[in-house]
C-alpha cells in the first residue's frame, strides 16, 4: 500500500514539475524612482474645534517631505468615508490614488482627544493599517507625526522620522547665539543655550538625551556636553589649541574630536567623562570632521593628504586608511546613513557647493541639490532624508530637508531667523 | 703789493683781446637798451557793485557855483540813492532768500511725494511680482500634473499601438502561409510573437515597480499570475519568493496589479502560452 502511495506521489511530483516547467518566465530588471500617490482626507471631528481636523495637513506635509509620497489634492472630493466599506474605489483609482488615509477625532475628556485613523489600499480594496492615539488638544501636531510614522513604516519598511527633534544654531541681534531644539519640521522651537559667543557643531548623543557642541566662550573653541532635560552641562575638552568637531560613537561612550594640540588639526578619541584621550591618526596633513560608521569600526573624515580635501576612512581595528571619494576635487563634511550603505557629503561642482550622496556599494554619486552655497548636510536617522543649510548669494540662510531621491526640497518654516549648523536627533522608541 | 710779472707775450695778447671784447659788449649794452626817460601812464579804476544811475544835468543852466552845489546835491542824492538802493537790494535779497526757501521747500515736498509715489509703485510692483510668482508656481504645478498625465497617456497609447500592430501582424500571418526563414514555430506557436508579447508585458510591469521601496541590495522576488484573455488578472498575484523586505514585496505586487490590463495576443494558441506566467523581479538589477 505504501509503495503504491509513493508511486502516486512521485507521479504527482513529476506531473506538477512538468506543469511548472511549462510556465513562461518573464524577468523584470529595475524599476522607477516614483512617488506613491496618496490621498489624506481631513479627519472628521466630533465635538472638537474645527481646525483640529486639519491634522491631515500635518500628515500630508510629512509624507510629501519624504520624497517617497505624492499627496494628492483632495479638494472637491466628496465627503470623507468613515471606513473602507464606504470607499468608492473606482473614484480613487481614477484620481490615481494608491492609498487613502481617513480618520476621526473624538473628545474623550476635558481637553483630551482620541484620534482614530485607517490606511486603505486602493488596489487591494481593504484597510491595511489602523490605529488610535489619545492626547491633549495641543498635541495634535505630535499625533499627526505619529500617524505619519506608522503609515511610512508600513508602506516603505523604514521607520518614520516625523516625530523626531532637530537642533540648530540661531544668530540674533547680530552678535548673540542660541542653541535651539525644534520638531523635525521646524515647529515648537525651544532654546537650550543662549550665548554671547558663537556656538557650532551641535551633535546629538545616540540616546537623544544630550548634545555635544563647540562654544567659543573661553575665547577659543572648546567642547561641552549638555543634558537636554536638565540643561546641566560639563566641559569635555579644553586642551591647548582648538577643540572642535565632536562626533559621538554609536554606543555613546566615546567621542571623536579634533584638536590642534601638538600640530595642525588632528582627530582624537575621548571618553564622555573626558578621560582616555588618544590620538587616532598620525598624519602630517589635516584630518578633521570625523564621522563614525554605524558599527563603530570605522571613522570617516576629511583630509588634505592628497592635495585638495577628500574623504577618507580609518579602520579602528587594522589602522588602515583608505580614500573614499574620487569624483570631484573638493569633497568634505562626511556623514553615514544608519545602515552604513550611503555616504553623505558636501561637494564642489562647477564652482557650486552641493549636497552629494554616494552609494558605498556601487560608488555611484548622486547630487541631491543644486547649490550654490549649501552647507552642513546631515542624515535623518532613517537615512531617507537630509537636513542641510542652503543659501543663495547674499540672501538669508535657510535650513531645509531634501529627500535622498532628490525629488523634494523643503525649507523649514523658520521665518527670517538667521540659522546655521543643523543636527538631526535620533528616533526615540 | 707784488704783481706777477707777465713772462709770456701770448698772455699779454690774450689779455688785450679780452679787454677789447668786454669793451665792445659794454658799448652794445649802452646803445641797444632803450633807457626809459618818460613817466609811465597809469589809470585808476573804481570798482562798483552796480552801475549807478546817471541823472541828466541841464548843461546850459548850470553855472560853476551851481555846478558845485549841484555836485554837492548829486553827492547827497547819490548817497541817499545808494542807501535806498542798498535797502531795496536787501529787501530783494530777503525776498530772494524767501523765494529760494519756498522753492526748496516745494522741491523737497515734491521729492517726498515722488519718493512716496515711487515706494507705492515699487510695493505695487512687488505685489504684482509675488502674484506673478504665485501664478507661475500654480501654473507650473498644473503643468507638471498635466505633463504627468500626458506622459501616461502617451505611454498607454504607445502600448496600445504596439498591441494593435502586433494583433494586425498576427492576423496577417494567420492568413498568410508560413514562409521559410520566418519566426520559428514550435508546437504550433510562433516564438517570435511570443517573445514580443513577453517583452510588452515586461515593459508595462517594470514601469510600475517603485524600486525605492526595495533597499539597495541585489534581491529577487518571484510571483505567479494567471490572466484572462482581456489581460486582467485572474485572482491575486501569488508570491512564490519573497525579497524579505515587506515594503518591496508589496510594491512589486502593487506594480503587477497596477499594470492591468496586460497586453495579450488574440491568437488562442499564443494566449494559452501566456495565460499563466512566472514573473522574476530584480528591482536593484543583478550582480
Amino acid at each position: 500500500m505504501n509503495k503504491f502511495l509513493h508511486i502516486i506521489f512521485a507521479g504527482f511530483l513529476f506531473f506538477s514539475s512538468s506543469v511548472i516547467h511549462a510556465l513562461e518566465v518573464i524577468e523584470i530588471l529595475g524599476g522607477k524612482a516614483s512617488q506613491i500617490p496618496i490621498a489624506v482626507m481631513p479627519f472628521k471631528s466630533f465635538g472638537a474645534q474645527k481646525d483640529i481636523g486639519k491634522i491631515n495637513s500635518v500628515i500630508k506635509g510629512d509624507l510629501g517631505r519624504s520624497g517617497l509620497f505624492y499627496p494628492l489634492d483632495t479638494r472637491g472630493v466628496a465627503a470623507s468615508p468613515n471606513s473602507d466599506k464606504e470607499v468608492n474605489f473606482s473614484q480613487w483609482k481614477s484620481l490615481e490614488a494608491q492609498f487613502l488615509i481617513i480618520g476621526r477625532i473624538d473628545f474623550v475628556q476635558k481637553e483630551k482627544i482620541k484620534v482614530s485613523w485607517s490606511l486603505i489600499d486602493i488596489y487591494k480594496q481593504q484597510t491595511i493599517l489602523s490605529g488610535e492615539y489619545v492626547g491633549k488638544n495641543n498635541q495634535i501636531r505630535a499625533i499627526g507625526h505619529k500617524v505619519s510614522d506608522k503609515v511610512y513604516e508600513r508602506l516603505t519598511g523604514s521607520k518614520g522620522v516625523f516625530h523626531t527633534k532637530i537642533a540648530f544654531v540661531e544668530k540674533y541681534n547680530n552678535q548673540k547665539f542660541k542653541l535651539n531644539i525644534a520638531d523635525y519640521d521646524g515647529y515648537n522651537i525651544t532654546s537650550l543655550l543662549d550665548s554671547k559667543m558663537p556656538i557650532i557643531s551641535p551633535r546629538w548623543s545616540p540616546d537623544g538625551k544630550k548634545i555635544a557642541y563647540v562654544s567659543f566662550e573661553k575665547e577659543k573653541p572648546v567642547i561641552y556636553i549638555q543634558e537636554i532635560a536638565t540643561g546641566k552641562r560639563k566641559l569635555l575638552a579644553n586642551f591647548k589649541g582648538n577643540n572642535s568637531a565632536p562626533a559621538w560613537s554609536p554606543d555613546g561612550k566615546r567621542l571623536a574630536i579634533v584638536l590642534t594640540y601638538s600640530t595642525n588639526s588632528q582627530i582624537y578619541l575621548i571618553n564622555t567623562d573626558g578621560s582616555d584621550v588618544k590620538r587616532l591618526i598620525r598624519s602630517r596633513s589635516i584630518t578633521t570632521e570625523p564621522s563614525w560608521s554605524p558599527d563603530g569600526k570605522e571613522i570617516y573624515y576629511t583630509s588634505n593628504q592628497g592635495g585638495g580635501p577628500q574623504i577618507y576612512k580609518f579602520n579602528l581595528e587594522s589602522s588602515e586608511v583608505s580614500r573614499v571619494t574620487f569624483e570631484g576635487k573638493y569633497n568634505l563634511y562626511p556623514s553615514l546613513s544608519y545602515d552604513g550603505k550611503l555616504l553623505l557629503y558636501l561637494t564642489q561642482d562647477q564652482g557650486k557647493f552641493k549636497v552629494a550622496l554616494q552609494n558605498l556599494q556601487s560608488n555611484q554619486v548622486l547630487k541631491l541639490t543644486k547649490g550654490p552655497l549649501d552647507e552642513a548636510p546631515v542624515f535623518a536617522p532613517n537615512g531617507h532624508m537630509v537636513l542641510f543649510v542652503y543659501k543663495n548669494y547674499g540672501k538669508t540662510t535657510k535650513i531645509g530637508t531634501v529627500s535622498i531621491n532628490g525629488l523634494k526640497i523643503d525649507p523649514l518654516p523658520l521665518g527670517s531667523r538667521q540659522v546655521q549648523e543643523p543636527a538631526w536627533g535620533p528616533i526615540k522608541n | 703789493m707784488k704783481f706777477i710779472k707777465l713772462e709770456n707775450n701770448d698772455e699779454l695778447q690774450a689779455n688785450l683781446f679780452s679787454f677789447a671784447i668786454h669793451l665792445a659788449l659794454f658799448l652794445v649794452m649802452i646803445f641797444s637798451v632803450g633807457w626809459q626817460t618818460k613817466t609811465p601812464y597809469y589809470g585808476e579804476v573804481e570798482l562798483w557793485d552796480s552801475v549807478p544811475v546817471q541823472k541828466k544835468i541841464n548843461k546850459t543852466q548850470a553855472t560853476p557855483k551851481k555846478k558845485i552845489k549841484q555836485k554837492q546835491n548829486t553827492k547827497v542824492q547819490k548817497s541817499a540813492e545808494a542807501k535806498a538802493k542798498a535797502k531795496a537790494q536787501k529787501e530783494a535779497d530777503i525776498k530772494l532768500k524767501k523765494k529760494k526757501a519756498a522753492e526748496k521747500k516745494a522741491a523737497e515736498k515734491k521729492a517726498k511725494k515722488l519718493k512716496k509715489q515711487k515706494a507705492i509703485k515699487e510695493l505695487k510692483k512687488k505685489v504684482l511680482k509675488q502674484e506673478k510668482i504665485d501664478k507661475l508656481k500654480k501654473e507650473m504645478l498644473e503643468k507638471e500634473k498635466v505633463e504627468r498625465l500626458q506622459q501616461q497617456i502617451i505611454e498607454q497609447q504607445k502600448i496600445e499601438k504596439m498591441q494593435a500592430e502586433l494583433r494586425e501582424s498576427e492576423l496577417k500571418q494567420q492568413k498568410k502561409p508560413a514562409l521559410e526563414g520566418e519566426d520559428e514555430v514550435k508546437g504550433g506557436v510562433n516564438t517570435g510573437e511570443l517573445n514580443k508579447y513577453k517583452l510588452l508585458i515586461q515593459q508595462k510591469i517594470q514601469q510600475n515597480v517603485n524600486q525605492q521601496l526595495c533597499g539597495l541590495d541585489y534581491i529577487t522576488l518571484e510571483f505567479r499570475i494567471s490572466l484572462m484573455p482581456t489581460g486582467e488578472l485572474l485572482g491575486q498575484p501569488k508570491m512564490t519568493k519573497s525579497s524579505k523586505i515587506k515594503s518591496c514585496d508589496d510594491a512589486v505586487e502593487r506594480a503587477i496589479i497596477q499594470s492591468q490590463p496586460l497586453p495579450l495576443p488574440i491568437d488562442s494558441g499564443l494566449f494559452s502560452k501566456l495565460k499563466n506566467l512566472e514573473l522574476k523581479f530584480h528591482p536593484n538589477g543583478v550582480e
